[in-house]
């Protein structure tokens, strides 16, 4: 498999919320980049978490299917994912996919904070 | 491993113990039998040892017989030794290196073997492994000097097909000369060229090369120009003909070979030359504006079939000139281990002075000569034909200069804008993406669209790589990008290995979130999804995917480029 090409750096706002922030490309190679900054992610307050896809470079079929094992997991710790940054291609994306209807995507990152502590 | 028969052992002490050879695996064929008399029962067990069985280091370190029944060692092959019921091997060693054993069943008398016995063994043993050795270094020099007549006899072969079929003179045209300039490489090359004569005065002039060397490469090399030969008087355009030839080839070739040929229709009272490429070297016009490429894409022949080739007419001014060669010249080499390469070649021909000095074939062979220094060994065939108007002609009706254009013409609805391959590496959809969006600018399709289909490129080639391909990374993802007035046609084709079925199971996130599907499986969907019209083709050998998305707008907003 190839390197990576992808970083995710996580930051905590406040107890409940953390944000991951994307860099790079969402493909198979990403997943234990996305699994372990999930794990970074949490804490037994974690109410929601937010994936930032400003710097998001690519995205493939593999890299959705990285976010559907990423929901479920999420789903299973009655946690919420959100998401803001993403480009008009990758929001069309994930209508066709409806991924829309389990990560609630906004425009940004303050409205995507106000929304997880609203949760 | 065989068990060895008489014919094949270099060497037989009756039939009581059998060889080693030194180059096959390491396998020993034993067959205990009695010291005495002949064995009376049917042929011995096998016994294979491994390369890695202590037991060979155990019978390199002993010295004289060995008895098996009694030696404790962790070795598979001793086991083997044991059931067959081996009483005592002697190891025959030379320079240190096990080429033989000599394993003998137990006493016909039942007493154990005596001192004597063993002794006589030890001395037999002693005495025939160097003579065993010789007998083995004999043969391995009698295969070497066989398999070095083999190759000789071979590159004869090779270099006769070869020079039977390139055209013994040059045609004569009025108003313009060819030269030509051919000399294949010690280990021939698959360079060929050909001129075919035309209906109407016109002559086809055909550069090629054929992947690999050898009798190989001679023989597809005479299948391409014999079909190229057949093809060419009857098809309307150079494009016409090459996938003509393609097509025909591709069920002939090898499918690690292929073929690079360019072909071009000279009419030698217009001076317009139309010409189409299967990834040859891009032939060189010198003219007055300086130093053109004639450029024109398309996939080598024999690779995929269905292929359609980019056609383009330039028309030859009094002094151009126009060099078709093929890579030996500039992948030659000099003793630093710099290529000749063609930012040399394009410079060369730009310095040449325009008029007196040799011809351009005698001056790129000086040229050349000068670059590789004395005393190199050519590496590859070198090929080269030039084409330019002969001084003082006056009957060359030279119409007005148009330069390069797409003619387009005889290629049927869709155009061909690109073609090109990736190979079977995960991540390289990422190129496909690229280069498709790079050549698609221009067109129109809205910034919305166009990374619509690239994604669909980027899932249908991904699909190619993993499943069609399987990941072996030297089988090529061939990408074709075609267009029309109405819509751009994107094919991906792989070598058809596995295959996903289209709507096998449509992808359901309910479902996948249930853990009823798996989390994967988009990528189908997401093509379908993307672009306006997917189709799949199929044959024995390749699988192809088509992807359609619609111009918007102007039915001519499309422009070749």
């Amino acid at each position: 498999m190839a390197p990576a090409n992808v970083s995710m750096n996580v930051r905590k706002v406040g107890d409940t919320v953390s944000i991951v922030d994307i860099e790079g490309e969402m493909t198979a190679t990403a997943e234990s980049a996305l699994m372990d900054a999930y794990t970074a992610a949490m804490s037994p307050q974690t109410r929601a978490v937010i994936l930032n896809f400003t710097g998001l470079e690519y995205m493939n079929s593999s890299g959705i299917g990285l976010l559907v094992t990423l929901l479920i997991r999420v789903n299973r710790q009655k946690q919420r994912l959100l998401a803001y940054g993403l480009s008009e291609h990758y929001q069309h994306i994930f209508e066709l996919t409806r991924l829309t209807d389990a990560i609630k995507l906004f425009d940004s990152e303050s409205e995507a904070v106000a929304a997880a502590r609203g949760a | 491993m065989t068990y060895r028969t008489g014919a094949e052992t270099a060497l037989r002490l009756h039939n009581f113990w059998q060889v080693l050879t030194r180059r096959g695996r390491r396998v020993v064929p034993a067959q205990p039998a009695p010291a005495v008399q002949p064995a009376p029962q049917a042929a011995p067990p096998t016994i294979e040892i491994a390369p890695n069985d202590p037991l060979i280091a155990y019978f390199q370190s002993v010295t004289g017989a060995v008895d098996i029944q009694k030696l404790d060692l962790d070795s598979p092959a001793l086991r083997s030794m044991k059931a067959a019921g081996v009483q005592t091997a002697v190891p025959l060693v030379s320079q240190g290196e096990l080429i033989g054993l000599l394993n003998l069943g137990p006493r016909l008398s039942s007493q154990d073997y005596s001192a004597d016995d063993r002794a006589l063994l030890n001395n037999l043993a002693t005495q025939a492994a160097p003579a065993l050795r010789v007998a083995q270094l004999v043969r391995e020099q009698q295969a070497e000097a066989q398999a070095r007549e083999r190759i000789a006899q071979e590159l004869r072969v090779a270099r006769l097909i070869q020079q039977t079929l390139l055209p013994k003179e040059l045609p004569a045209l009025q108003g313009w000369q060819i030269e030509r300039y051919y000399q294949p490489a010690r280990e021939v090359g698959g360079d060929f060229y050909d001129f075919i004569d035309l209906p109407d005065g016109r002559l086809g002039i055909v550069v090629g090369d054929v992947t690999d060397k050898g009798v190989p490469a001679a023989l597809v090399m005479a299948t391409t120009r014999s079909i190229m030969r057949a093809a060419a008087p009857s098809a309307a355009s150079p494009g016409q003909v090459l996938a003509q030839v393609n097509d025909l080839l591709v069920n002939d070739i090898p499918p690690n070979m292929f073929v690079t040929c360019l072909y071009a229709i000279f009419d030698p009272r217009t001076g317009l030359l139309e010409y189409a490429n299967a990834g040859h070297d891009l032939p060189y016009r010198r003219c007055v504006e300086g130093i053109q490429e004639l450029r024109a894409t398309g996939m080598p022949l024999g690779l995929l079939p269905g292929m359609m080739y980019e056609e383009r007419t330039v028309t030859l001014q009094r002094g151009d000139q126009v060099l078709f060669y093929s890579d030996g010249l500039v992948e030659a080499h000099n003793p630093e281990r710099e290529m000749f390469s063609f930012p040399r070649l394009r410079e060369l021909l730009a310095s040449r002075p325009a008029d007196g000095g040799p011809a351009l074939v005698e001056f790129l062979l000086n040229q050349l000569t000068e670059f590789t220094g004395p005393g190199w060994e050519q590496e590859d065939d070198i090929t080269l034909v030039t084409l330019h108007s002969t001084a003082g002609v006056a009957d060359v009706d030279v119409t007005a200069g148009q330069g390069e254009r797409p003619s387009g013409n005889g290629v049927g609805e869709w155009r061909e804008i690109s073609a090109f391959t990736v190979a079977s590496e995960p991540g390289n959809e990422r190129i496909a993406m690229k280069q498709v969006g790079e050549a698609l600018q221009g067109y129109n399709l809205s910034a919305k669209r166009l990374e619509r289909l690239k994604t669909a490129v980027a899932e249908a080639t991904m699909n190619a790589i993993e499943h069609g391909n399987e990941n072996r990374a030297e089988l090529p993802v061939a990408i074709q990008l075609l267009a029309s007035d109405e819509a751009v046609k994107v094919q991906i084709t792989d070598n058809g290995g596995k295959q996903i079925e289209p709507n096998s199971s449509v992808p359901d996130l309910e479902l996948k979130l249930a853990g009823e599907q798996t989390p994967r499986g988009w990528g189908l969907f997401l093509i379908q999804n993307l672009v306006d019209e997917m189709h799949v083709i199929s044959d024995a050998a390749h699988h192809t995917v088509e992807l359609i998305l619609y111009l918007q707008g102007d039915r001519h907003a499309s422009q070749a480029t």
